[in-house]
């Protein structure tokens, strides 16, 4: 039985493009683990979420060569509703994401449940845990359209999460928070793994947030897998930096301290923490 | 519900019933509605924009009526005609009826449970995601036009003056909104199917609008009794006045 | 009966649904600015309606249309009192005209050069001079009976060059022949929007509309013509006028977006010309 969400060589070019924007990318995904993607920008990776979620070819066209495959079954042979509830995606922009159905944010992160024709109790209880779990019941009554760039990506991420997916897939999600609420939602995730089980792929610039939640990283370069491994290892590989990607805090308290010829220890390592 | 059946029956009278009774009774329940519910005053400016239309139609149909040779006076060459001014009257009424009664609408219906309902009475959930999501779309595409012509603005374009000067300022207006506003279809279309939009079946609704019996043998009545009128006069040779 | 519901299902495919809101705000906010902008008889507020239809099909085309018409009328707070609510007839079927020409790909775009260029705008012209020809000839017009003025065949004439002329300049100067045949459209457009019109402008609101065509209706009756034939005639002069530049406008629109975009819309394929440049596709990150 092969669980998981399992990319095999994909490669995957946009409707009318010329080039590749995914070459022969493998990659795994199991269930309770938290894979981290880095990489420059324009290196794919939000096309890469795009394809795992079955969104690219299934909705956007495209071509898709390899295979990415679900339990066994590939994603092109399932139909987007069903899609949405085993990945559910949180998109770079929260702003596009929003139904504008909804008066109320109550109301926006039940349109998924919503759709699927879920009995009125059940959708009720999917949107309180939503909303516990990132922590926002006190704005269930607002209206969406009006939430700071923050929040709203929060609502969107409760909106994803209302559908249970069995993956969880974000495309950058605190690009507009602060420290706060970076934190807030790395703790977030960390609640999500360990109640549901569900594994996430992570699209993050910020690195510390992965060297604190992620099991994987994996790094990308023009659409290509150029490093993968254990969180650890690949975060402390100095050639992230000429990638563009900046490792995170320890690492560079490490090669900082080392650089200048004084002892690294566990010790310390354990006080930069 | 019932408040969109009876603007429908507002229009459907006022513009139906020949004459002046029809437009004239639509008009007294709408001035009494819109009293009762307290928002007389708001109408006061859908009344006023309805204003160079009415001047048109007065001044129009007044002076230039054909086939009218009944003249109220000839002043040079102008000879306004009672049929015109009658005319003239008449469709001034029914335009003014008919607005109020779409005004009325507006301000006293909430959008979000009018779409529930319709949702539930098999609109289905793309038309009422049209319906709402357009209703959301055009203040946001007003906002971007502002933005964007202020900044023309800043940049030497004006938007007075001159025929050939409007126009240029509109010009370079037109493409950003148009193409800012199609730019997020794409990113729209995958966040719906990525929110299961797709799925077949109905809908859960989670809002209750209670509807009682009084109030749907009430619409039927209104509807039916409205379509009949407008037979009516258009049938038999009664003419009410 | 599966086959119909299936040919409606085809049209309105999800990328359909979220287009459509965005058309119908496009329709609202350019009909209201331009129109309180330019002061003339150009609405341009059925741009999102051709777009929809010609991207889309007929029925959507339609359904923005009147969609368009009645939120702009009912809903609260957008231009309050505009009276265009009964006229959703006519948007409707300015839509539906547009998935028409969508299925027969008259937007899509045709490079050419040289003679190839030639051929259709001389064709185009042609049809624009029988069409303002026999606007020239219909009884209204000429009929001293129905004692139109005389300026009303100057006004064709004139509008009749004016058209021409721009249609060719349009056509060589972006060496598209597709130019020649939306110009067709938009002008075959607005002559049915004109007929459909008038009926309800003369029965709804006494052949009026509020907006400075009102003098055009005017001068009509001053020449002696009823109320239909007048709002028929200040139609035919300025409705093909307002749709055809709309069209060339949806047209631009069209040759602007990238063959990606259009791919996915149940007439897309109509829409891309082969070899179509990928201008504004990028390769995403």
């Amino acid at each position: 039985m092969n669980a998981g969400l399992v990319l095999v060589g994909a490669s995957y070019r946009y409707a009318g493009a010329s080039k590749l924007t995914l070459r022969s990318v493998d990659l795994r995904l199991d269930p309770g683990r938290v894979v981290g993607v880095v990489g420059p920008n324009e290196s794919g990776k939000s096309t890469l979420c795009l394809v795992v979620t079955g969104l690219a070819p299934g909705v956007i066209g495209g071509r898709l060569q390899g295979s990415v495959g679900l339990d066994g079954v590939e994603l092109t042979a399932m139909r987007p509703h069903e899609l949405a509830q085993q990945c559910g995606l949180l998109f770079q922009n929260a702003a596009s994401q929003l139904s504008n159905m909804a008066a109320t944010v109550f109301e926006e992160i039940a349109f998924g449940p919503c759709n699927l024709g879920l009995p009125a109790a059940e959708v009720v209880e999917r949107v309180w845990w939503a909303l516990q779990t990132v922590g926002l019941e006190e704005l269930a009554s607002r209206d969406p359209a009006r939430l700071s760039g923050g929040q709203g990506q929060l609502v969107a991420l409760a909106s994803v999460l209302a559908l249970r997916p069995r993956y969880l897939l974000l495309d950058e999600p605190t690009s507009e928070l602060d420290p706060a609420g970076t934190e807030f939602v790395a703790a977030a995730l960390e609640r999500i793994v360990q109640e549901t089980g569900a594994g996430i792929l992570l699209v993050e610039h910020k690195t510390d947030v992965l060297a604190r939640i992620a099991d994987e990283v994996v790094v990308l370069d023009h659409g290509a897998v150029v490093l993968s491994g254990s969180a650890a290892v690949v975060l402390a590989d100095p050639r992230l930096a000429q990638l563009g990607v900046e490792p995170p805090g320890r690492v560079r308290v490490e090669r900082a301290v080392r650089a200048a010829g004084l002892g690294w220890s566990a010790e310390l390592a354990e006080a930069v923490e | 519900m019932t408040k969109a059946v009876l603007a429908v029956v507002g229009a459907i009278v006022a513009f139906g019933v020949r004459g002046w009774t029809g437009p004239a009774v639509v008009f007294v329940v709408v001035v009494l509605s819109a009293w009762t519910a307290g928002v007389l005053r708001r109408m006061a400016p859908f009344a006023l924009a309805t204003l160079p239309l009415v001047v048109s139609i007065l001044v129009v149909n007044t002076f230039l009526y054909p086939n009218a040779h009944d003249a109220i006076a000839t002043v040079g060459p102008f000879s306004p005609t009672w049929t015109g001014a009658t005319a003239a009257a008449q469709a001034t009424l029914r335009v003014v009826a008919f607005g109020l009664s779409a005004a009325l609408f507006a301000l006293t219906t909430p959008v979000d449970d009018l779409l529930v309902e319709l949702e539930r009475r098999g609109l289905g959930r793309r038309g009422s995601f049209v319906v709402g999501s357009a209703l959301g779309a055009v203040p946001r595409t007003l906002e971007r036009a502002r933005e964007v012509a202020d900044a023309q603005r800043a940049r030497g374009m004006d938007t007075e003056g001159g025929l050939w000067r409007r126009f240029r300022g509109l010009v370079p207006l037109i493409g950003p909104v148009l193409f800012g506003a199609l730019a997020e279809v794409e990113e729209r279309t995958m966040a719906l199917e990525a929110r299961a939009f797709t799925a077949p079946g109905r809908r859960t609704i989670l809002r209750s609008l209670p509807d009682s019996g009084w109030q749907r043998a009430g619409r039927w009545l209104l509807l039916i009794g409205s379509l009949a009128a407008v037979a009516v006069t258009l049938a038999t040779p009664v003419r009410l006045p | 009966m599966g086959l119909l519901k299936r040919w409606i299902a085809r049209q309105f495919t999800t990328r359909v649904i979220v287009l459509m809101p965005v058309a119908i705000a496009i329709n609202i906010v350019l009909g209201y600015t331009v129109q309180s902008v330019l002061k003339l008889p150009i609405y341009v507020d059925s741009i999102g309606t051709i777009l929809v239809g010609c991207v889309a099909g007929p029925l959507p085309g339609a359904a923005t249309g009147i969609l368009s018409n009645l939120i702009w009328q009912y809903a609260p707070g957008i231009g309050p009192g505009s009276q265009i609510g009964p006229f959703a007839v006519t948007a409707g079927v300015i839509g539906f005209m547009a998935g028409i020409w969508g299925y027969l790909g008259v937007f899509r775009s045709r490079p050419a050069s040289g003679l190839r260029l030639i051929v259709p705008v001389a064709i185009a012209i042609a049809i624009i001079v029988l069409l303002a020809a026999r606007m020239y000839t219909i009884p209204q017009y000429s009929d001293p009976g129905m004692g139109y003025p005389g300026w009303v065949n100057v006004a064709i004439v004139a509008i009749g060059a004016a058209a021409s002329i721009s249609v060719a300049l349009f056509v060589f100067l972006r060496r598209d022949a597709g130019g020649a045949w939306v110009a067709v459209a938009g002008a075959v457009t607005g002559i049915v929007a004109a007929i459909v019109s008038a009926p309800i402008a003369a029965v709804v609101y006494g052949g009026v509309t509020g907006s400075g065509t009102d003098v055009i209706v005017a001068a009509l009756r001053q020449g002696g013509a009823d109320v239909y034939n007048a709002s028929l005639g200040q139609g035919l002069l300025s409705d093909p006028i307002d749709k055809t530049i709309t069209s060339f406008l949806v047209f631009l629109i069209l040759a602007g977006a990238s063959s990606r975009f259009l791919a996915r819309f149940p007439l897309g394929d109509r829409l891309i010309s082969p070899g179509a440049s990928d201008a504004g596709a990028t390769d995403g990150n």
